[in-house]
């Protein structure tokens, strides 16, 4: 059905737009209908009760008259009325033996009145010597009445001039209301089928884009109406999946990259393991180290789903008002020693009294994969120093400077991103996921990690890396 | 030790049940939480290691119906999930311990006697003795063969964990855990540094080796 609808262009039938346009024109129509219905009930309703109240009174003329001098003086009375002009009025009055005895009308109407003796007739235009023409036929309302003796009395009023009105107003809105719906409809029509060329047009992208072509993008009139909202929603959206596709990618290269070489090793370990090359102290050793090289494969799959939970901020819940000293007084325990071992001076300065919005687990996390960085590219003899403190601006920073190679400024931007290594690291262990997780904790804090040079360069050694969580200053 | 494992991967049960035999344990098996309910009802058993997701009966909540019927025996539950507050169910469902999949075997195996340990009474004791090594807890004092060893509070804390686990293996996460209260492992092997610095204060000045490094697990404190 659908498809029929749309090869035969009739597809905008089904569009809101058509569908609103439509709806409106007969709201419009209905209204109509309805203020007819008001201007009746006001203007001809009034004039027709108008004329029953008129036409009781001049019963109550004529039976005042009856009652005073008998027929005879309510037939003077209706010749009278009738001779000197009566107006619009009807009057008839019949003799018991069903002759006519005055009035302007020829014979009582053929139509039955109702129980009230109301009724609505049709005559001829009476002329002026009281008889009727039966040429001109008009509408009239009135009542019949028996007369004590068998008279009937009937009193009419001419109604032609309403009825004429009524049916002139009802044609009028009728015809209005025609037009409108008519109009509406094809109103309706062109701005639908604009509206479905449109939206034709951002099919067409989100099926070429779905065919498997990325750079697709629904074009754009800027005139900021919703169907070029949605194209610009639709373009942004595409732009991001483009980049998720594009850093995906990346990933997807260095997972296989960084998981094929110890998935290789550990497979040549094993299969010389089996070959029982070297006896059973080698095939020993060959397995110890399978075993190491498993635990760091898990390890990177640990690293690369505990920053995917934080990115996805599934704990921001958890962040707590916290003094972040215990937290780094803990680290500087756990590394001084690690430090001394590799030869490597450390330091630790804190200030006390410092509120960070935060959570001890990731904070630690964070901060010990900046001290093991520091730690590994920090040479021999060199210094590695934790330090925290609030800025004047208020701001809380926990930084941890080494006096490394550091990282040239070009690269700075890019090793926060998952599984970037730079060159001169390929050589050291390491998932090259370490910033990544510190930059998502930071995200997750609403800190800032800035990284700058260290000390700089001392006896052709450094400039040493500083890296530093920015902390915002707590309301 | 009779261990009852509760566990729906028919791999992993018996990838548990092998190791934790050749360990020299007597280990039942259950498929799903219902029937390891009835049978951790019906026996009495050293340790209990659950899996977070059975069928039939959701892992924590077979230990809730067991702790609210007074059960004691102590729990491993063992999960996919591991985040801080996975973890933070588990335990207040009444698990003892808590341990991410996946795992080394050597981490569980350690993990379990570390928890069939905890059965002994010990809230009490004031006082750790392993061979020639004593220490005392209300004084804070550690001494080997009468002499007095000097140590700072964190590796008067990792001793006291290994003392307390004695001629048991101790991972290194586990170390983390319990001694520095750390859910992730540092890159650095932060924990060897530590424990070499504890061994030149006990063990260097001394004739005989108790702080012993196991390979591919971690280390045990032995008499």
């Amino acid at each position: 059905m659908s498809e029929q609808l749309r090869r035969g262009g009739l597809a905008f039938l089904r569009t809101t737009a058509f569908r609103q346009t439509l709806l409106s024109a007969a709201l419009f129509a209905f209204s109509s209908l309805l203020i007819l219905a008001f201007v009746y009930a006001f203007s001809v309703g009034a004039s027709v009760r108008r004329a029953d109240a008129a036409v009781l009174e001049e019963i109550e003329a004529v039976q005042a008259r009856l009652r005073a001098g008998g027929v005879e003086a309510a037939n003077r009375y209706v010749l009278q009325r009738t001779t000197a002009g009566a107006g619009d009025y009807l009057y008839l009055l019949v003799h018991p033996a069903g002759r006519r005895m005055s009035g302007n009308l020829s014979a009582l109407p053929a139509v039955q009145p109702d129980g009230e003796g109301r009724i609505e007739f049709q005559y001829g235009r009476p002329v002026a010597d009281g008889a009727e023409t039966g040429s001109d036929t008009r509408r009239a309302r009135g009542r019949v009445i028996e007369l004590p003796g068998g008279h009937r009395l009937l009193v009419g009023v001419d109604v032609e001039e309403e009825e004429r009105l009524v049916a002139r107003l009802l044609n009028a809105v009728l015809f209005a209301s025609g037009l409108a719906l008519a109009l509406g409809v094809a109103a309706g029509a062109l701005v639908s089928r604009r509206f479905v060329r449109r939206l034709d047009t951002i099919n067409a992208v989100a099926r070429d884009v779905k065919a498997g072509d990325l750079k697709h993008r629904a074009p754009r009139n800027y005139s900021g109406d919703e169907l070029d909202e949605l194209s610009a929603n639709f373009n942004a959206m595409l732009d991001r999946v483009e980049q998720l596709m594009a850093r995906m990618k990346t990933v997807g290269d260095s997972i296989a990259h960084d998981l094929r070489s110890p998935l290789t090793r550990m497979r040549n370990r094993l299969e010389s393991a089996l070959r029982e090359e070297g006896g059973l102290k080698a095939r020993e050793a060959a397995l110890n180290q399978a075993v190491s090289d498993a635990d760091e494969l898990l390890g990177v799959f640990n690293a690369v789903l505990s920053i995917s939970r934080i990115e996805a901020g599934e704990r921001r819940e958890v962040l707590q008002e916290m003094d972040p000293a215990p937290v780094t007084a803990d680290l500087a325990e756990l590394y001084d020693p690690v430090c001394e071992e590799a030869g490597v001076d450390f330091s630790y300065e804190a200030e006390a009294g410092a509120k960070i919005l935060g959570d001890r687990g990731l904070l630690s996390q964070a901060l010990a994969n900046l001290l093991d960085n520091a730690v590994k590219y920090t040479p021999k003899g060199g210094a590695v120093a934790l330090r925290l403190r609030t800025r004047a601006s208020g701001e809380v920073e926990i930084s941890v400077t080494d006096t490394g190679p550091g990282v040239p400024e070009a690269d700075r931007a890019r090793i926060t991103q998952r599984f970037v290594r730079l060159e001169q690291s390929r050589t050291q262990p390491g998932s090259g996921l370490g910033l990544s997780l510190v930059q998502a904790v930071a995200d997750l804090h609403d800190a800032r990690l800035e990284l700058s040079d260290g000390p700089g360069v001392v006896d052709g050694r450094g400039p040493g890396l500083r890296a530093a969580l920015v902390f915002a200053k707590m309301k | 030790m009779r261990i009852l494992i509760i566990e729906d991967d028919r791999e992993a049960a018996n990838y548990i049940r092998k190791g934790l035999r050749e360990s020299g344990h007597v280990v039942d098996h259950a498929a799903d939480g219902e029937e390891g309910l009835g049978m951790a009802r019906a026996a009495e058993y050293d340790v209990l290691v659950v899996d977070r997701m059975l069928p039939k009966m959701d892992g924590l909540k077979v230990i809730e119906t067991l702790r609210g019927e007074e059960h004691r025996t102590p729990v491993l539950v063992l999960s996919a999930l591991g985040e801080v507050d996975h973890r933070v169910e588990g335990l207040k469902a009444g698990g003892d311990d808590y341990l991410v999949k996946p795992y080394a075997f050597a981490e569980l195996l350690a993990r379990v006697e570390a928890l069939a340990r905890r059965r002994d009474p010990e809230a009490v004791r004031t006082r750790l003795v392993v061979g020639d090594l004593e220490m005392d807890l209300l004084a804070r004092t550690v001494s080997r063969s009468g002499d007095e060893i000097i140590l700072q509070p964190r590796e008067f804390r990792l001793l006291e964990f290994l003392m307390k686990h004695s001629g048991q293996v101790v991972t290194r996460t586990m170390l983390l855990e319990k001694v520095w209260d750390y859910h992730f492992d540092p890159q650095t092997n932060v924990i060897d540094v530590h424990i070499s610095r504890l061994r030149t204060k006990i063990d260097k000045p001394f004739a005989k080796t108790m702080l012993h490094t196991v390979r591919g697990a971690g280390y045990r404190l032995q008499a």
